[in-house]
């Protein structure tokens, strides 16, 4: 074989063994520029994929004038006294609060029924679960946005049902805020992920302790979910996000009342005259903060869910 | 008792909760729907049994029929756009030698956004006039502002390039696990037999992408088949309705109407052509838990 100097596109296709090119490759011209073209088109994903949210943060800095009359992408200065006269303003932090609250109770019912549903059909496997695993599959397909109508009117007369043996005003109570919570319960996909990573425990981890007259839940409890920590993070965020950003039912829900959540917010700047773009700028900020930090923590383990559970979140 | 039948019971307990879930939220509101789509109602308290009579005065709505009309508009264009870009960026983030793992949290970055958020960005981006951050961008290199959303035409494929953007990092998740899956031994064989880095793109790896793509096509014609947000926040349906998708339809009767029964008719019709569609796949396909 040729001796050949060790080029810097040589080293960094190296170590590289999916895909097609291979560090032999890249001795051909043709490879060369094929990898320069690759490596320009991933910065230019790059860009595209950030720069709609690094330009709405740099406008949140821009006050109202600029907005309206400077064509520019960089603000004239970076004021964040802009920020906090909004988030006073359209009181944000109570908003914020409710979103938590919200999203807190969704992440708790989804791991749990969805966990324990995963656990049944996965591996305690009741006669019927064949059944039971169809149906559930089957609204993956029919998904039930599509029902919004009846699903509505179904949890409306449920809460005032309650609300009514309460004696209590349905918008007020923490009625309304609970068919949030519970519908996080009842997700065909998180279902699944949990349902696939069971499947990969070993028998050996439970087994025993059935033999020693374990109850199913505590093995649950005790054995499947610890085990389980990486997918139910993963879960976890993927509830969080969806309750963050769910807007259409709680608006039905909790629109005019105390428990008015973020996006119940943004969405009715949609038709709000008095909000004006600088505000509503700044409120599309306040609304990302908190999933950009959920996703810059947990990046690592979302990415690989996603890979290893081959499904959307 | 016996162990077995102990078992049977716990296992059932344990399903419980989430069955009574779905039972709610997702199985009978599928029937409830069908129930009130035959029946005139006042508020959400059904009246009278009407038969039909919901569907006819549908049909005899011109809304309804550019709604479906738009839909499929909608779907169109997703497969043009949206359904080939995330092959493309999985092969691109794989193949790339530099930025590898950055681009690939990146691109996945924008479906963590809430996509209420996101539409509303992007209406910033897609505004007419000097203002629009597009059009501020494309004045920096001389072209003259367009009017995006407002033109007749460009409506639908920009609303589905905001929800590509959205979407397509975290499908190209999926599709860069299966090209990761593929056997390298695979690659350098055909290598040595002097087939080139496209040549083997083209007869290895795309397509072992095959059976995969089928799942997603599926996927994204129903995921497209509820698009609501992106139409409602940016266009409000407009210009002229030109936008107007079938599940804002059924938002348009329900809640800005409060006409529930109609609402339900839509949404029955929606779920008649999602099974049918579905029907379809698995006897095309027969591989029913590749979607997992």
């Amino acid at each position: 074989m040729k001796k050949k100097k060790f080029g810097l596109l040589e080293r960094l296709y190296n170590n590289k063994a999916e895909g097609v090119i291979r560090a032999f490759d890249t001795s051909s011209v043709f490879t060369k520029v094929l990898s320069a073209f690759i490596a320009a088109a991933c910065i230019f994903m790059l860009i595209i994929s950030l720069f709609p949210v690094i330009w709405v943060i740099l406008s949140g800095f821009k006050e109202l004038r600029e907005i309206i009359r400077v064509p520019a992408i960089l603000p004239e200065s970076f004021n964040f006294s802009e920020f906090f006269t909004t988030w006073k303003q359209l009181d944000f932090g109570r908003y914020y609060l409710n979103s938590g609250i919200v999203m807190l109770g969704g992440v708790v019912c989804a791991v749990l029924f969805n966990g324990l549903l995963a656990y049944a059909l996965g591996i305690l496997r009741p006669p019927g679960h064949k059944v039971v695993f169809a149906l559930v599959m089957w609204s993956m397909l029919i998904p039930p946005t599509t029902s919004i109508v009846a699903q509505y009117v179904n949890i409306r007369r449920v809460v005032d049902f309650f609300a009514a043996g309460l004696n209590v005003k349905a918008q007020d109570s923490l009625l309304s805020v609970a068919p949030l919570w519970l519908i996080m319960g009842a997700n065909a996909f998180w279902m699944v992920l949990f349902k696939n990573f069971f499947e990969g425990i070993p028998k050996e981890y439970f087994e025993a302790a059935q033999l020693d007259g374990c109850s199913n839940l505590k093995i649950f409890r005790l054995i499947i979910l610890p085990l389980s920590r990486p997918i139910a993070i993963v879960v976890a965020i993927f509830a969080a996000t969806a309750a963050w950003s769910d807007f259409l039912l709680p608006n039905l829900l909790l629109n005019n009342g105390p428990w008015e959540t973020v996006m119940v917010r943004l969405f009715e700047f949609r038709t709000a005259i008095r909000v004006n773009d600088a505000d509503k700028l700044r409120a599309v900020v306040f609304s990302i903060i908190p999933p950009v930090i959920l996703f810059s923590l947990f990046q690592k383990q979302l990415t690989k869910g996603i890979s290893a559970g081959g499904i959307k979140g | 008792m016996s162990e077995k039948a102990k078992n049977a019971i716990s296992g059932w307990l344990i399903m419980l909760p989430a069955l009574i879930l779905f039972g709610f939220f997702v199985w009978e509101p599928l029937f409830e729907s069908v129930r009130m789509s035959l029946y005139n109602a006042k508020g959400y308290t059904l009246t009278e049994f009407v038969g039909l009579a919901n569907y006819r005065s549908l049909f005899a709505s011109p809304d309804f029929v550019i709604a479906w009309k738009n839909t499929f508009m909608y779907i169109v264009w997703s497969l043009i756009i949206g359904f080939i870009v995330p092959i493309v960026i999985a092969v691109l983030i794989t193949e790339s030698p530099i930025l590898k793992s950055v681009t690939r949290v990146a691109v996945y970055f924008p479906n963590m956004l809430p996509g209420l958020a996101i539409v509303m960005i992007w209406a910033f981006f897609l505004k007419p006039g000097d203002m629009g951050v597009l059009n501020i961008l494309m004045s920096k290199i001389g072209i003259k502002p367009f009017t995006w959303l407002t033109t007749k035409g460009w409506t639908i494929p920009l609303i589905v390039l905001t929800m590509t953007w959205k979407s397509a990092g975290s499908t190209a998740l999926i599709y860069m696990a299966r090209i990761s899956d593929i056997n390298p031994e695979l690659i350098e064989a055909a290598a040595i037999d002097g087939a080139g880095p496209l040549r083997r793109m083209f007869s290895i790896v795309i397509p072992s992408l095959f059976g995969l793509v089928k799942t997603m096509l599926i996927l994204q014609i129903i995921s497209v088949f509820q698009i609501l947000y992106e139409p409602l926040m940016m266009t409000n349906g407009g210009p002229n309705n030109a936008s107007v998708s079938i599940m804002m339809q059924v938002y348009r009767y329900a809640f800005d109407q409060f006409n529930y029964p109609k609402a339900a008719a839509v949404s029955v019709m929606i779920n008649i052509v999602l099974t049918l569609i579905t029907i379809v796949y698995f006897t095309v396909t027969r591989e029913k838990e590749e979607a997992v």
